[in-house]
C-alpha cells in the first residue's frame, strides 16, 4: 500500500541500534536494571533453602521492575528521535535523501525496539539462566514468554513516545510528554481506585480478591499498558495469588484478548505517527 | 579508465582493479579466493530525468506559519550546470525556501520541480537528485564519522568505500574514529561536506555551507562549489555574507521579507541599481579632510577622507575631472585606484528600496 522500500527501513533501523546502544544514559538504566533484576531473583528466594526462589516467586517480583524501568528505558529511546532530530537538524539530512517518511518511521521503531528488547533479554535472561540453574527450569518457557512480554511491554510505550515525538515541536516539549507518559502509567491505578471508591466500592473489598471486583475494573485495564501488560505475565504463569491478594481475574481477559489489546497500543499510536509526521515541517 | 587499490577483508592483501566511474565489478582475492564487490566512485550520477533546461523550478511559492507569510508567492528557475547564490539577510526565508524546495516543509501553494520531477507528486524521484546541506547541520551524537558516511552511503545506495576517502578530503581523517557528539561545530560542517557529496548528484542545495567555517575552509568550500560545477552539477547556494557568493554565481537572487526582490547577474544587477564605482585616491598630508574642490564637482555622489586616503564615489564620466581638480588644487596624488561596485552595495540597495528608503 505504501511502497515501502525494506533496504532503507533496515538501514535506517541499523543506524538507530548503533547510535542508541551507546547511549550513556540508555547503558545506566540497562545496567541499574540488569543488577535489581538479579537481585530480586535472589530476594525472592531468601525464605527458602535455596539461594534462588522459583521461577514464579521471581516473576512477581520482578514484574514491579520491569513496570517501572522497561517505561523509562523505552521513554529515553523515544522522545527526541522525530522532535529532536528535526530541532537539531540531523532529520531534515534524512529527509533530503530519496527516502519516504514512513520508512524512516518504521526503521527507527525497529531500531529502537531492538534496543530495548537488549535488555530485558540480558536482564532476564542472566537471571532465569542462573535460577534455573540453580533449582531446575521447569518453567523455562513461561519465563521466555515473560521475556518477551517486557520487551511488549517497551515496545507499547516507545510506540506511544515516537507518537508523541512526531506531534510535538521541541525536544524540550517531547520531554515533557515522556514525563507526562510515565506519570500517566504510574497515577493510573490511583484514578482508578478513586473512581471504584466515588461509586461505592470498599478497600475491604479490593483485600479479599479479586473475584469481588466490578467488571468495569477490570475492563479499566485496556487503556493501561502497564496492567495489561502485568495481566498477560500472570496468564503466563498462571498467577492466582500475589502478595497476598487474590488475583484471579474473569475468563474473557485471556491470554490472547490481552496480547490483541497489547498489540494494538503499538500500532496505533505508530499510525497516529505517521499521520503527525507526514504533515510536520521539518 | 580509473585504476583503485583495494584490501581483502578476509586476508588483507592488496588487489588493484581497473574500471571506469560508476562501475561495479566482482573481485576475487588472488591469495585466499574470497569474492566481493567494490563499485568505483561515480561521476556526476546519470538522472533519468524528463528533459528541460532547468534543474530547478519554483513557481509561486507561498509558505505561511500561522499568521506570518515567510515565503510569498516567489517563482525563480535554475538553470542546468549553473551556480545560483540566494542571498537575504538573516529571516528573510531563505531556508524556508530550500526546505520547501526539497519537500521538507509543506508549502501553501505553488509548485515546484527537481530535474523535473514534482516534489510533492514524485518526491523521491525528485530527491534522487539533489545532495543537501542544510544551515544547522547535526548527525547522530554516538556515530563516529566512518559510521556516520556508512549511514549516508547505505541511504544513497552507494559502495561504503568512498566513505573515508570523502572524510580525507574534508580534513577529518584524524577525527575518523571520535564520535561526531565531540565534534566542534565547524568539524560538524565539514562532515556534512563531505555527506552532500556521497551521492554524487547533479543538484547542491547548500544552505549557507560556510556559516561557521573559518577563513582557510571557507576558501575549501568555494573551490569545491567550482569543481562540482566543472564537473556539470548545478549549484543553488544560499547566503547572508555578500562575499562568499560574488565571485562563483552566474547568477543571483535576492529575497527580503519572503519577497524575491531581484533575480539577475551580479553585473546587471550593479548596471540596474546605476551603482557607481569608487574611486580611492592617495594624497600624502590629507589628514582626513576632503578637499572643497571634489565636493563641487558635477557627478560626484560623495566624498570621505580616511587619514591620507580619499574616497569619491562618482560617475564614470567625472572622474577626470575629480583627479584635474585635485591637482589643480596644488595635491599631489600618489595612487589612484577604481573599485568596482560590490554586490554588498547592490543588495543593501535593493532591500532599502524593496523598505521604502532611498
Amino acid at each position: 500500500m505504501l511502497g515501502v522500500n525494506l533496504k532503507t527501513i533496515y538501514t535506517i533501523a541499523k543506524k538507530e541500534f548503533l547510535d542508541n546502544i551507546r547511549s550513556k544514559w540508555i547503558i545506566l538504566i540497562s545496567v541499574i536494571f540488569i543488577i535489581l533484576t538479579i537481585l530480586s531473583a535472589y530476594v525472592s528466594g531468601g525464605s527458602g533453602d535455596e539461594v534462588f526462589g522459583g521461577l514464579e516467586a521471581t516473576v512477581v517480583s520482578l514484574m514491579s521492575i520491569h513496570t517501572l524501568l522497561i517505561p523509562i528505558i523505552a521513554i529515553l529511546l523515544g522522545f527526541s528521535t522525530i522532535a529532536g532530530e528535526a530541532e537539531a537538524g540531523a532529520l531534515s539530512v534524512v529527509l533530503s535523501y530519496p527516502v519516504k517518511r514512513v520508512e524512516v518511521l518504521i526503521g527507527k521503531f525497529l531500531g529502537l525496539g531492538s534496543v530495548l528488547a537488549v535488555t530485558p533479554i540480558i536482564g532476564f535472561g542472566i537471571s532465569g539462566i542462573i535460577i534455573a540453574t540453580a533449582i531446575g527450569g521447569e518453567e523455562g518457557l513461561a519465563f521466555i514468554v515473560f521475556i518477551a512480554l517486557a520487551i511488549v511491554l517497551g515496545l507499547m510505550y516507545l510506540s506511544l513516545i515516537i507518537c508523541f515525538s512526531a506531534l510535538v515541536k521541541t525536544r524540550v516539549r517531547a520531554i515533557a510528554a515522556g514525563v507526562g507518559l510515565f506519570f500517566w502509567a504510574m497515577i493510573y491505578g490511583v484514578i482508578i481506585l478513586a473512581l471504584y471508591m466515588g461509586s461505592g466500592g470498599q478497600i475491604a473489598d479490593l483485600m479479599s480478591g479479586l473475584e469481588s471486583y466490578p467488571e468495569w475494573l477490570f475492563a479499566s485495564i485496556v487503556f493501561s499498558p502497564g496492567d495489561l501488560n502485568q495481566m498477560a505475565v500472570m496468564r503466563a504463569f498462571d498467577i492466582n495469588q500475589a502478595m497476598g491478594y487474590s488475583m484471579e481475574a474473569p475468563d474473557w481477559l485471556s491470554m490472547p484478548f490481552l496480547l490483541i489489546v497489547q498489540f494494538i497500543w503499538i500500532v496505533v499510536p505508530l499510525i497516529l505517527a505517521y499521520i503527525f509526521f507526514k504533515r510536520r515541517d521539518i | 579508465m580509473v585504476t583503485k587499490t583495494v584490501g581483502c577483508p578476509k586476508c588483507k592483501t592488496h588487489i588493484e582493479i581497473q574500471g571506469s566511474p560508476g562501475e561495479t565489478k566482482i573481485i576475487s582475492c588472488p591469495k585466499c579466493n574470497t569474492k566481493g564487490k567494490f563499485t568505483f566512485p561515480g561521476e556526476i550520477k546519470k538522472i533519468d530525468a524528463p528533459s528541460g533546461s532547468f534543474s530547478i523550478e519554483i513557481e509561486n511559492l507561498t509558505k505561511k506559519f500561522k499568521d506570518l507569510t515567510a515565503v510569498d508567492n516567489i517563482s525563480f528557475k535554475v538553470r542546468k550546470g549553473e551556480i545560483y547564490g540566494f542571498l537575504g539577510p538573516n529571516g528573510a526565508g531563505k531556508s524556508t525556501t530550500i526546505k520547501n524546495i526539497l519537500g521538507l516543509m509543506h508549502m501553501n501553494s505553488g509548485s515546484i520541480k527537481i530535474n523535473g520531477y514534482d516534489i510533492n507528486k514524485q518526491g523521491v524521484k525528485a530527491r534522487e537528485s539533489v545532495g543537501y546541506l542544510p544551515e544547522r547541520v547535526a548527525f547522530y551524537p554516538n556515530l563516529t564519522p566512518l559510521q556516520t558516511m556508512n549511514f549516508f552511503c547505505e541511504l544513497w545506495g552507494v559502495d561504503k568505500s568512498i566513505a573515508k576517502p570523502l572524510i580525507k578530503e574534508v580534513g577529518l581523517e584524524d577525527a575518523i574514529n571520535r564520535k561526531v557528539g565531540t565534534f566542534s561545530k565547524g568539524m560538524v560542517q565539514l562532515l556534512g561536506v563531505a555527506q552532500v557529496m556521497i551521492g554524487k548528484p547533479p543538484v547542491y542545495i547548500l544552505d549557507e555551507p560556510m556559516g561557521g567555517l573559518d577563513a582557510r575552509w571557507v576558501k575549501t568550500i568555494r573551490e569545491k562549489i567550482k569543481v562540482l560545477n566543472k564537473e556539470g552539477a548545478t549549484v543553488l547556494f544560499s547566503s547572508h555574507i555578500l562575499s562568499e557568493v560574488e565571485n562563483i554565481c552566474d547568477r543571483v537572487a535576492i529575497i527580503n521579507k519572503g519577497k524575491l526582490i531581484a533575480e539577475d547577474t551580479v553585473e546587471n544587477l550593479n548596471k540596474y541599481l546605476k551603482i557607481k564605482p569608487r574611486l580611492e585616491i592617495s594624497i600624502p598630508g590629507l589628514n582626513g579632510k576632503v578637499p572643497e574642490v571634489v565636493k563641487d564637482i558635477e557627478g560626484v555622489e560623495k566624498a570621505e577622507a580616511d587619514n591620507d586616503i580619499l574616497y569619491v564615489i562618482c560617475e564614470s564620466s567625472s572622474r577626470i575631472k575629480v583627479i584635474n581638480a585635485l591637482e589643480e588644487a596644488g595635491l599631489k596624488i600618489e595612487n589612484i585606484k577604481t573599485r568596482e561596485p560590490s554586490l554588498e552595495e547592490a543588495f543593501v540597495k535593493l532591500i532599502s528600496k524593496d523598505e521604502g528608503g532611498a
